[in-house]
């Protein structure tokens, strides 16, 4: 297995006795639960709708739709797969009324126009520029490598928050990861021909 | 499909670490022995370890201030729900209890021991009275929610 999930272990997740409180909508326990969760659900919120005024709204959406939805939280299942699909929920209902936004995933196709001269200033930073390409992917794919490649997610776990059968999930991480190789490598091959 | 387009499909699930033990070897095996394929693992083991990597969105400095309000107005919201819910049943019972305290005086006014007027007299009042108190409370609830 190439994948090594070990740096997952130091996220910050929610402590039983904090979703407990949570249930029962301590004030307390939902503020530190927000706080503790912040950064992860921004930057997966981010990596959906690319906009930040827009993942800050679906941000305040979702921890809004958790506080009113919290007596349906089953506690045996993982909160984290739970909040995330309530953050995908809402993410969709917006990118379905967005226009241009496609949540289509047939052929995969970079949608973003060549990067502009900062990126391209910028373009010897291998992340950044993968970033680049990433964002440039339908929001499907987005979310699948986020999911597993940022949140560490399993492939059960990321089904249950995209609400997808097994089979699709591995099939948008693979075509995903596809595209994104070739895009690398046609880039790098362009680099050293210059 | 041959074994080579068969590998070639699964390679990118063993970058992300989907396959099972089983694949995960037979991946191997076929990697060991195809140069193309084993290039084609290397790229896609190093697009996943950089996927790891992504720099991270900076989250807004007062966007968590901003959601913890919000949320704070929401529980506010519901606890005045459940406030306004327990109220409106209060009011009604006591408006019934209060109609039933008055049977006595009605026999005492009328002189009649007719109970459906009674009934109509005193329990619609108390339904209303409820009633309103439970509109009182969503009409509050609706501002409140309004102003978020």
């Amino acid at each position: 297995m190439i994948y090594q999930a070990a740096h997952f272990e130091d996220v910050p997740v929610a402590e039983p006795d904090e979703i407990a409180r949570l249930r029962r909508c301590d004030a307390a326990a939902v503020a530190s639960v927000v706080q503790r969760y912040q950064h992860r659900l921004y930057r997966y919120l981010r990596r959906l709708v690319r906009e930040p005024a827009a993942a800050d709204d679906l941000f305040q959406q979702t921890w809004l739709n958790v506080v009113r939805q919290i007596g349906r939280y089953d506690p045996r299942r993982s909160f984290d797969t739970w909040l995330f699909a309530i953050a995908h929920n809402a993410a969709m209902d917006l990118l379905r009324r967005k226009a241009g936004e496609s949540l289509e995933e047939s052929g995969c196709q970079l949608t973003a126009s060549e990067p502009d001269a900062l990126s391209a200033a910028m373009a010897f930073e291998r992340t950044a520029i993968l970033a680049s390409e990433m964002a440039g992917l339908s929001a499907p794919y987005r979310e699948v490598l986020t999911l597993r490649f940022e949140e560490g997610m399993k492939l059960e776990e990321i089904a249950e928050v995209t609400h997808s059968p097994l089979s699709t999930v591995k099939s948008r991480v693979q075509r995903a990861l596809e595209t994104l190789r070739q895009q690398m490598t046609a880039r790098y091959r362009k680099e050293d021909l210059l | 499909m041959t074994t080579h387009e068969t590998v070639r499909q699964l390679l990118a699930l063993s970058a992300a670490g989907f396959l099972d033990a089983a694949d995960e070897r037979h991946v191997r095996e076929h990697v060991r022995e195809c140069a193309e394929c084993a290039a084609a693992l290397d790229d896609l083991a190093a697009v996943s370890a950089d996927l790891c990597r992504l720099p991270t969105p900076v989250t807004p400095p007062d966007l968590l201030a901003r959601t913890q309000a919000r949320v704070a107005a929401e529980l506010a919201a519901q606890a005045g729900l459940r406030h306004g819910a327990i109220l409106a049943v209060g009011a009604g019972l006591f408006a019934w209890m209060a109609a039933l305290a008055t049977w006595g005086l009605y026999r005492f006014l009328t002189g009649s021991a007719g109970w459906l007027a009674w009934l109509v007299l005193t329990t619609v009042p108390a339904y209303m009275a409820a009633g309103a108190v439970a509109i009182m409370f969503a009409s509050r609830r609706r501002l409140e929610r309004s102003a978020l």
